[in-house]
């Protein structure tokens, strides 16, 4: 292509027409702070896997942990807690592991590739937070139901539930958990399209034709 | 031993800076953009510094760091006023050689390059810079095939920008 070569050989003749930045001006820049994507990216990861952390903390109060003894589920919710916190520090292993493979020095695909699995493990925790959270409550509701144990609903529960009520209790119930589960959700993937788009967008060109 | 380490490296940078300066020029349009992003290249340049073993050329290993800062790492900031204080015809030094045709060309082609996305402008980045396929590939982690079809297009793309 003709223009182009016309554009290389103006490109090479530009060699004098930069801006010529000093030794001291150059020294002071590499102790400004960075702005890169990377970045916000770890620090956006570490609050999202330790909120999971920490809202467990906050719930778990000692009036919290009287009314599993009153239903007797000990064993079971320490083993609960045995379990979810294993899982989160396996994501946070994972992260870690992942996020310390971002290197600027690797060609500019595996750079991509590399950011992209480090969100993708934080992605994933979202979802078993979420996932679990949601199965979590749903389970505990259906306890309490069963057992009337709760002694705040014991005048309630003198009431005689009928099919119909059954359906609409649940149906309420199922539709707040998704609203909230969906607002998280939605949040989170406005944050993140917002941070990734186009990292995402140079990847898939960058790979387009990739066998 | 760190006061040495930060003295070669900015005397690196000092004498390598146009390659810099010359990706900040393809991939911002004004002049505050352009100061930014050469100040987060520098600051990649200078963190991925240690990892610089001096067994290719200094301004050779900072292509590809400098690209994947302006690629990948650097968030463009949403400025107020969307300012493109310099064109294609302000940022060139007119060549006394070139006729009045030459140049207007020259300007076309400038603001056509413009219009590509970031892969592609990494990619003509690179063919003006003189690279091979060979270091095309393995800056951007392509296949040889791949960025030869790729350059293709980009020529082929170039062409409909400047005969819509």
């Amino acid at each position: 292509m003709d223009e182009l070569d016309l554009l290389k050989k103006d490109w090479n003749k530009q060699q004098g027409n930069y801006p010529k930045l000093t030794f001291d001006q150059i020294y002071k820049m590499i102790w400004k702070r960075s702005h890169s994507i990377v970045k916000w990216i770890f620090y956006i990861s570490l609050i999202e896997l330790l909120a999971g952390t920490l809202l467990n903390i906050i719930f778990s109060g000692d009036k919290y942990w009287e009314s599993i003894k009153e239903n007797g589920l000990e064993e079971f919710t320490i083993v609960l807690y045995v379990i979810s916190y294993t899982i989160t520090f396996y994501f946070i292993y994972r992260f870690y592991r992942n996020y310390r493979k971002i290197s600027t020095t690797d060609d500019a695909s595996t750079l991509m590739k590399n950011i992209l699995k480090t969100r993708k493990t934080v992605k994933y925790y979202i979802a078993y937070v979420l996932i679990s959270s949601g199965i979590l409550i749903v389970g505990v509701s259906v306890y309490m139901i069963l057992h009337h144990t709760n002694k705040d609903v014991e005048d309630i529960s003198n009431y005689s539930f009928e099919a119909m009520d059954w359906v609409k209790f649940i149906g309420a119930s199922v539709l707040v958990l998704t609203v909230f589960l969906g607002i998280i959700w939605l949040f989170y993937r406005l944050l993140y399209g917002i941070l990734l788009r186009r990292l995402k967008k140079n990847y898939i060109e960058l790979k387009k034709l990739e066998l | 031993m760190e006061k040495e380490l930060e003295h070669q490296f900015v005397t690196n940078l000092e004498r390598d800076q146009n390659i810099v300066h010359k990706i900040c020029r393809i991939y911002t349009n004004d002049q505050a953009s352009h100061n930014d992003l050469f100040q987060e290249i520098t600051i990649q340049l200078w963190k991925a510094y240690p990892k610089f073993r001096g067994d290719s050329k200094f301004s050779t290993w900072m292509y590809r760091v400098a690209l994947n800062t302006a690629i990948t790492l650097y968030r463009k900031k949403k400025r107020g006023i969307q300012t493109q204080d310099y064109d294609s015809v302000h940022f060139r030094i007119k060549v006394e050689e070139y006729d009045d045709d030459t140049e207007q060309r020259l300007s076309l082609m400038y603001n056509a390059v413009k219009e590509l996305n970031d892969i592609d402008k990494a990619l003509v980045f690179l063919y003006l810079e003189d690279k091979n396929y060979k270091e095309i590939s393995e800056t951007m982690g392509i296949s040889e095939v791949n960025a030869r079809v790729k350059m293709n297009r980009v020529k082929t793309k170039l062409k409909k920008i400047l005969n819509p």
